[in-house]
């Protein structure tokens, strides 16, 4: 068989792979109709006995698949369907029966594969109609996130209270079928609502504005008790509070007016702007994103914010120091700290000239702010209209229609605008203003279904998506919020649905600074980036590290992904590239010299490095270590089921343990505890095809920086082993060595790995599991993107014109 | 309304716990609807369930190791603790540890499944992953109107996750689940927070709330009707959840006037609301602390809290141990259990846990509540739904307080391998003054829980 068949078969394998469990346990006894099943009982079952039912039967289900109880009626049996198709796979591959067991005859072999192939291909055209469909799906936090801010124009913290979402078993937090409502959810979608609207709306006159400046602190005795200062290094402090005369609700900005001293290959200062002070939960500040200082020049950065999102000082708490603005420089070589030094009691840190500093000239704080009012956001709902005056209820429901074509992401019916009306009216003499009853009336909108849900309603028979759902399919996919007006306007004029308009808004759609968050959030989910939060590293065996390089390690991965598509790069680099995207720390985690500051930029590799691709970031490598050593099972699996899609059988519910047998096992090599495992019966059928794998990077440590020699840590002593990196794959393949694993997958799993990404992605923009209506499509994008070397962002766009993408 | 509104209204709970008729619970509650009916109890009885992942050490008791087995020595009240469960010696008297109890349905699931039914019983196989009610919300149920809020569910990781690796331990009359909340200061601002200060546009507003659950409902047939099959299933379950909101509604305009609970200094003081899950300790404590304070105040009395799961890897709890300073992950410990040095690590694990429960009996010990305290009247079911991991029988148990509700403590007691733990669950919620004869699967009751 050749390696693109092969890897074809994989894969169909593979999406189905995580679904056997699902599938093959439970199933009914043969319930069998029609001739098929005639021919089924007697001339395949009989076969099937002779040779599977021996480890799939009544005495062993090995890998849960037995298929003596498996239903032979695949029209009706969707899920009998995926295992037989299973069966297939593998006896197409040779896989089954085991080299060791007897095998099929010519005949037996003709006869159960094309009995099988004839029933999977009708099962498969009856499945196409309906199988395949977008479960009406709940936006996740941070789709709802955005929608909520985009359409309100008020940018807070809308999901600080959602309960975290499901990620779906194959890693995905978009997932409709995972996604679940609840009433504690439904209570806080009503809060928002409110909370919300309550600040795009405004019912009284324009508030007084405070302005304060400062040039220098003039908060000593709170917050440590330290001398304040104006340059700021590592230890330093600028504080600067207004105790009676500050506003507590709405936006604001701090400006911060410096200069720095920034010497040649030092890195750059950090500043940190933080606002706040509230002692009763003990949460004191809130601080802005950092921001690298990269000029000596002097300048002025502005920070803006909405002051009900900070912590904000409870008043009449006379000894609090009130709203406090903080001002600090977090740039640390991590050198040790010099000792602080006390002047008249209160600390003094020495200056460290080694390190770039910070000179503040300035720092002013100015809130609430506004360009008018009432603000925007209250003009673009309760725009100005005759009708405001003359008629109420006409003017809410002109309001009501325009607000709802928006949040429902489609034009709306006068029905629909009437169940909202017939609201207001209810509700109307309970308040004491026309706003109030609105904001109501808003909130309702924003606690529908049609809001919450993405919705495309229709019977069970397939369709074509229309124009406005076409626009929210790839809105969502790529901007993880509600289409914007470029988009409503096409969806409008009926011209979205054109596949050279469609390809053209892609482009802008990545373009836009908007597609971070399909970067970031395909990422996280495929690559399961989350996983590294559940890593606790060693103190001990790496003191270097710390959560910057934790977040580091993580953008990485995220500006590779956004590197790839921004310049439509060939996804064969996901497997080796002779660049890397790194910034200064991660930089000198990985031995590459000439990196400063805190940019993640490309970076040619020097030759011999390997830091090219996927199998080199640190990401992976440390997500899928103990925090101690690396992990090369974990490494494995992560590779057969993140890159290949070939994810193997969870292990049997009880791993024997190795280590009571094996005496001085904590002094074997990985490869040599495995092969203690290897040599179990039970472990080897799965193992043999795992081990070598993650063994090709026992060069990695769990943070993912190269290493010579393994160091472990027994009874509290060091031990230090030779890294040994030699594993060995069916077929004999020998690896050695990161370098010999990417050469293996170009050359050997190239198509594998392509159709994964490929059912990774849609699976991503689809918002659902992909089954087996969708082969179709893989397949054909796959190929293209084979033949044709498409690079990623062609590979995006053929899959915005696949039909999945475009049917309900 | 003629009917007081914490009546509880059968049609009504039927409604808003989506409960189709049948179910075993229900038999609990024609006589609960009628005891309610008039006075509000004025002895509270509460319910409090601790669950952690992946068992416990188990080292045999001949074995060089045998002061990590988490079950004590011999049995009845002569019971010597090991050193694991040494941290409760002084609650001894108002414990009983329970062993031999597991559910018999999660005998028959995956061996990381079983969290998910730890409080219903439930069986869950990949073709059927509908859960039950909990043994939590039934009581929650059972009171509907004499607490500002029903239950408290929370977890280390919150939501509800995924099936069979669930991050709550609490799920709805429908069996759905009820997602846990993970941020202290969420926790605090919801129930101890000020809440909006005029009670007058406060009071607007949940009578609007009310009118928009209504109109959702309304016309949800319509919506329904161009709805294919599976996405109506995503229909109903948002229409439940607007059910269970209505009711949640009806609950805050009653206690609309009632102010919120004060604390006392030296109680906010105990909080590190900021806590999460990089600070192991101070989260538990603070996560208990909570719980406390919600019965102190008699904010609700139902909490449950999933400290840790099984999902491994992809848990925040995963690394709680070595953050701890312990020396592996939470699933490495567990399944080192039989290595050598292994039930010492994971004994040592099991205990740094039994501290912080002991630290939570503690508090609810020494607050005085009538003739007694917080505890008596406070039923703590602390446990795991394996025993040793992967091992779904003899869940390691301990059942706290609860002396004035007529529990008989200072005992180990062993039960026959075959008795469901649901037994346990119907003697629960009897002492608690909720008439039940069945919960889920269960044969009976256990009598030798009570005095």
């Amino acid at each position: 068989m050749s390696n693109k068949q092969e890897a074809s078969t994989r894969s169909i394998r593979s999406w189905l792979g995580s679904m056997m469990f699902v599938l093959t346990f439970i199933m009914g006894g043969g319930r069998l109709a029609g001739e098929e099943s005639a021919d089924w009982e007697t001339r395949v079952r009989p076969i099937l006995a002779k040779y599977c039912y021996g480890c799939h039967g009544p005495q062993h289900s090995e890998s849960m698949v037995r298929l003596d109880q498996l239903s032979g009626n695949l029209l009706e049996d969707r899920a009998a369907v995926e295992t037989w198709h299973e069966v297939l796979n593998a006896i197409d591959a040779a896989e089954m029966p085991p080299a060791d067991e007897p095998q099929l005859n010519e005949t037996e072999l003709t006869t159960v594969t094309a009995q099988l192939r004839e029933q999977l291909k009708r099962a498969d055209a009856a499945n196409q109609k309906t199988t395949g469909r977008v479960v009406m799906r709940r936006l996740n936090r941070l789709e709802y996130q955005n929608t909520m801010a985009d359409l309100l124009g008020i940018d807070m913290d809308y999901a600080r209270d959602l309960p975290p979402d499901a990620i779906s078993s194959d890693g995905f937090t978009n997932n409709g079928q995972s996604l679940q409502m609840s009433a504690i959810q439904l209570e806080y979608y009503l809060a928002n609502a409110r909370r919300a609207l309550d600040r795009a709306i405004v019912i009284e006159d324009a508030p007084k504005v405070v302005q304060q400046e400062w040039t220098e602190s003039n908060l000593n005795q709170w917050l440590g008790n330290a001398v304040r200062s104006n340059r700021l290094e590592r230890s330093q402090e600028f504080l600067a509070t207004m105790k009676e005369d500050y506003p507590e609700s709405g936006d604001f900005v701090i400006r911060v007016t410096l200069t720095a001293e920034i010497d040649e290959g030092q890195g750059y200062p950090l500043l940190e702007v933080s606002l706040g002070y509230r002692p009763d939960t003990q949460i004191l500040m809130r601080e802005f994103d950092l921001v690298e200082v990269r000029s000596t020049e002097e300048q002025t950065f502005e920070f803006r914010g909405r002051l009900e999102e900070y912590p904000l000082p409870v008043r009449g708490q006379g000894k609090y120091p009130g709203l406090v603005v903080r001002v600090r420089n977090r740039f640390d070589d991590r050198s040790p700290r010099p000792k602080e030094e006390k002047v008249d009691n209160k600390k003094v840190y020495p200056d460290e000239p080694h390190l770039a500093s910070i000179d503040l000239k300035k720092v002013e704080f100015s809130g609430p702010v506004f360009e008018q009012w009432p603000p925007r956001s209250h003009t673009r709902i309760l725009f100005e209209s005759p009708l405001r005056q003359n008629d109420e209820l006409a003017y809410a429901t002109e309001v009501l229609s325009r607000f709802m074509k928006r949040a429902y992401r489609r034009p709306v019916s006068v029905d629909e605008v009437d169940t909202i009306v017939t609201f207001f009216k209810r509700v109307r003499p309970d308040f004491p203003t026309f706003e109030g009853a609105m904001i109501e009336a808003l909130s309702l909108v924003l606690i529908r279904p049609e809001f919450l849900y993405m919705m495309e309603p229709s019977g069970d028979e397939k369709r074509p998506v229309n124009q406005w759902e076409l626009a929210s399919r790839l809105s969502y996919f790529l901007w993880s919020t509600m289409p914007d007006s470029g988009l409503v306007e096409l969806a409008e004029q009926q011209k979205l649905a054109d596949p050279k308009v469609l390809v053209e808004q892609v482009q802008r759609m990545l373009e836009d600074p908007r597609s971070d968050r399909f970067f970031s959030q395909f990422s996280e989910q495929w690559l399961q980036l989350k996983n590294m939060e559940s890593v606790s590293i060693h103190p001990k065996l790496y003191p270097d590290f710390d959560e910057r390089l934790r977040d580091d390690m993580k953008r990485e991965s995220i500006s590779f992904l956004k590197e790839m598509i921004d310049q439509n790069l060939a996804p064969d680099l996901f497997l080796q590239s002779d660049f890397a995207m790194v910034n200064g720390r991660l930089a000198s985690h990985y031995g590459l010299e000439g990196v400063i500051g805190e940019t993640f930029r490309r970076v040619e590799l020097p030759s011999g490095s390997y830091r090219g691709g996927l199998l080199g970031q640190a990401s992976f490598l440390m997500a899928n270590s103990t925090g101690a050593d690396s992990h090369a099972i974990r490494r494995a699996v992560w590779i057969r089921d993140r890159m290949l899609n070939d994810a193997p059988a969870p292990p049997p519910p009880d791993v024997p343990s190795l280590e009571e047998s094996t005496p001085n096992f904590h002094e074997l090599s990985v490869p040599q505890q495995l092969e203690v495992h290897r040599q179990k019966p039970s472990c080897a059928n799965c193992h043999k095809n795992l081990d070598a794998w993650g063994i090709a990077l026992e060069n990695f440590d769990a943070v993912g920086k190269w290493r010579d020699e393994v160091r472990r840590l027994h009874r509290n002593q060091e031990v230090m082993l030779p890294v040994e990196s030699k594993g060995e794959l069916p077929k004999g393949i020998q690896l050695e060595g990161i370098g010999d694993l990417q050469d293996h997958l170009l050359l050997h799993e190239r198509d594998a790995f392509v159709q994964s990404l490929v059912v990774r992605l849609l699976t991503y923009a689809m918002g659902r599991r992909l089954e087996r209506a969708d082969q179709e499509a893989v397949s054909t994008i796959s190929n293209q993107v084979l033949q044709k070397d498409l690079g990623m962002r062609d590979l995006i766009n053929e899959l915005v014109l696949s039909r999945p993408f475009n049917t309900k | 309304m003629a009917r007081k509104s914490w009546h509880l209204n059968r049609r009504t709970f039927l409604r808003g716990t989506g409960v189709s008729l049948g179910l075993p619970w229900l038999e609990c509650m024609p006589s609960v609807a009628n005891e309610m009916s008039e006075t509000p109890a004025v002895t509270p009885s509460r319910l409090c369930a601790l669950y952690f992942g992946f068992g416990v050490s188990l080292p045999k008791e001949d074995s060089e190791e045998k002061q990590w087995r988490w079950f004590p020595n011999g049995e009845g009240r002569e019971y010597e603790l090991t050193e694991t469960l040494m941290p409760l010696q002084r609650h001894r008297e108002q414990m009983t540890i329970l062993g031999g109890l597991s559910h018999p349905n999660g005998r028959k699931m995956g061996a990381h499944d079983t969290g998910d039914t730890f409080l219903t019983g439930a069986f869950l196989n990949n073709k059927m992953l509908r859960n039950t009610v909990s043994l939590d919300q039934v009581a929650a149920y059972s009171s509907p109107a004499q607490t500002r809020f029903s239950s408290l569910v929370m977890s280390t990781d919150g939501g509800v996750g995924e099936p069979t690796r669930s991050s709550t331990l609490s799920y709805d009359g429908q069996g759905r689940p009820i997602p846990a909340l993970n941020q202290p200061k969420q926790i605090f601002d919801r129930f101890f927070g000020g809440g909006d200060s005029d009670s007058i546009a406060q009071g607007r507003r949940l009578k609007s709330a009310s009118s928009m659950l209504d109109q959702v409902l309304e016309d949800s047939r319509d919506l329904r009707r161009q709805l294919g099959v599976q996405d109506q299933e995503k229909l109903d379950e948002y229409l439940a959840s607007v059910r269970q909101i209505e009711q949640s509604v009806e609950r805050s305009q009653r206690w609309l006037e009632v102010p919120r609970p004060e604390l006392t200094d030296e109680e906010r003081d105990l909080l590190d609301l900021d806590a999460d899950d990089e600070a192991p300790l101070m989260y538990m404590r603070t996560m208990y602390d909570l719980i406390y304070l919600a019965y102190r105040t008699d904010s609700t009395r139902v909490a449950t809290y999933q400290i840790t799961n099984m999902a491994d890897c992809s848990s925040l709890a995963a690394k709680f141990p070595q953050l701890e300073g312990f020396k592996d992950s939470l699933h490495s410990l567990a399944h080192g259990w039989n290595k050598p040095g292994g039930s010492e690590s994971l004994g040592k694990w099991d205990r740094f846990m039994a501290e912080q429960l002991s630290y939570f009996l503690d508090r609810l010990s020494t607050t005085p509540e009538g003739d007694g305290t917080l505890l008596d009247r406070t039923l703590v079911l602390y446990g795991s739904s394996n025993s040793v991991t992967h091992n779904n029988t003899n869940y390691p148990l301990v059942l706290a307080g609860g002396s004035k509700l007529g529990l008989d403590h200072g005992r180990f007691l062993k039960f026959d391998a075959k008795i469901p733990m649901a037994n346990l669950f119907v003697t629960m919620l009897s002492q608690m003054g909720i008439p039940c004869d069945n919960f889920a699967d269960s044969t009976g009751s256990l009598s030798e829980l009570v005095v």
